[in-house]
């Protein structure tokens, strides 16, 4: 499972050695751990690090352009951030990279700063997706967790119906109601209806059963 | 063994991704391994047939952002090859500098890393060398390059040069004025690279006399022949004209007076002249201005 406490990974993708060993040792002065790879279908192969992951990628790697290939990652939902390098770079690839989602597109040779910066704020920024994500999780295993009857009684509280309104809807006794609402809060570990009317949001949002308006 | 292709990946012109590469198209360039190992670069058609019969000018592939329409089925510049030798020194010139700036962070801490220190400036070294290298090679292709056997008026073979940058001279607001001596006897040298030069040299003094404000830009070519004989072609410019330093310097690889220069172009040309057994060299002109001049030999025709 992805953990934002885990330490960070920068993935360097350059088809040149030389480039390649250079950032590392960069990245290696300030501390930064990093993977490199030659290519992008070596790339793809590889697994992902659980942690906080920031790509530096080469526009113009043998095989696809740097470019599809962002656009690749994003339709398979791999929401890393990516830093590209070029050797070349015009105003119009900067842009299109830029418009596609790239955090920095750096023209080689770049300063260090430069690099480390962009490198920071993409860490910064998985490490902040990577929460959201682990949350969701949290979340969603306890929303799991809970019963049939506990999940329609949570639907109803979160549209703001009182216990009694409830009992009458789905046709039980309002103690019962009371249990189940109950064991659902303290499953669900919601201090409050409007906590518990978040949480809903957010696996609604998410997409995720239950909460969804039309069911 | 093998040195066609140890090029050909160095000029990275067969690895060349079409994604926004060096336009130097695979097919106007040969690399010939002759029998006795040696590696001959050049630029044009693969099959090569009597002038008369064939232009050699339409394979060359041309920069229309930076030249005007009319050039593009004629004379490139050298600009395709420095362009090329720019991209594969611009690799090891950024790996170069990461590991050098990498080493200043890994000195700069607490406790200096020195192993590391050391690491990164043995890659800086080897990538310098590297960098060497392909200036060396860049010099080495065009040395190498037996120059075809064109016999040509060389005034007409100018006239060319000129007329198919007549657009950008008239852009630059630059009038042409052209001295060329009458009766003379044919160049016996290849054509296109003369007018490569020629080319270049035009181009130089242009960019050369558009950051002036002040006065006519002027540009005068003249043809002529020296004491010995031989043939003589001045390209003289009323620009700012060259400092001591520069005039020792401007045919190094690398070094430019231009903001954006490659410092490329002149060392190249320089090769080609050297190449035809000529010379190239730059001079002052009163009161301002440049002026470069080359010579080729007088060949006798049989």
């Amino acid at each position: 499972m992805s953990d934002a406490k885990q330490e960070p990974t920068v993935l360097i993708v350059d088809d040149d050695p030389d480039i390649r060993e250079a950032l590392q040792c960069l990245l290696r002065s300030v501390g930064l751990e990093s993977r490199t790879m030659a290519s992008l279908p070596k790339f793809m192969k590889s697994e992902l690090p659980s942690g906080p992951t920031c790509l530096v990628l080469d526009v113009r790697l043998p095989g696809r352009s740097g470019l599809d290939f962002q656009r690749e990652l994003s339709a398979a939902n791999i929401n890393v951030p990516i830093i590209f390098m070029t050797g070349h770079g015009d105003v119009p690839m900067s842009v299109q990279a830029m418009k596609a989602g790239a955090l920095e597109f750096l023209i080689k040779p770049f300063r260090d700063q430069d690099l480390l910066d962009a490198i920071h704020l993409g860490l910064a920024r998985d490490r902040a997706r990577l929460e959201r994500e682990w949350e969701l999780d949290a979340l969603r295993e306890r929303y799991d967790s809970l019963t049939a009857r506990e999940r329609e009684v949570m639907e109803h509280v979160v549209r703001g119906r009182m216990n009694k309104q409830i009992a009458g809807d789905i046709g039980i006794s309002e103690m019962t109601v009371k249990i189940h609402r109950g064991n659902m809060t303290r499953k669900m570990q919601a201090p409050s209806v409007a906590d518990l009317a978040r949480m809903a949001d957010r696996l609604s949002a998410a997409g995720l059963p239950g909460q969804t308006q039309n069911n | 063994m093998g040195s066609a292709h140890a090029l050909r990946h160095q000029f990275g012109v067969s690895s060349i991704p079409s994604f926004g590469r060096v336009p130097l198209p695979v097919d106007s360039t040969n690399f010939d391994d002759k029998t006795d190992g040696d590696v001959a670069f050049s630029i044009g058609s693969s099959n090569r047939q009597p002038a008369e019969l064939q232009t050699r000018d339409r394979h060359w592939p041309c920069r229309e952002a930076r030249f005007a329409p009319a050039h593009t089925n004629c004379i490139a510049t050298l600009e395709e090859l420095s362009a090329c030798t720019v991209h594969e020194i611009n690799q090891p010139v950024a790996a170069l500098m990461t590991n050098a700036q990498a080493a200043l962070r890994f000195l700069a801490g607490q406790n200096p890393n020195l192993d590391e220190v050391r690491r990164a400036l043995t890659r800086v070294l080897q990538l310098g060398n590297r960098i060497v290298e392909i200036v060396d090679h860049t010099r080495a292709l065009v040395h190498r390059v037996a120059p075809r056997k064109d016999d040509f008026e060389i005034n007409e073979a100018i006239q060319e040069t000129i007329s198919l940058n007549q657009e950008a001279l008239v852009k630059n607001d630059v009038s042409v004025h052209t001295r060329f001596a009458q009766g003379l006897p044919l160049v016996r040298a290849d054509r296109v690279q003369v007018q490569q030069v020629i080319l270049n040299l035009i181009t130089n003094a242009v960019e050369a006399m558009s950051g002036v404000c002040q006065g006519t830009r002027e540009l005068c070519v003249s043809t002529g022949r020296t004491n010995s004989d031989d043939f003589l072609v001045a390209v003289q410019d009323s620009g700012p004209g060259l400092d001591t330093q520069s005039l020792d310097r401007v045919f190094d690889a690398f070094y430019s007076t231009k903001p954006r220069g490659l410092g490329i172009g002149l060392s190249i040309c320089r090769s080609i002249i050297e190449a035809h057994k000529g010379r190239l060299w730059a001079s002052r002109t009163e009161p301002h201005g440049a002026t470069f001049q080359f010579t080729l030999p007088q060949v006798s025709l049989q």
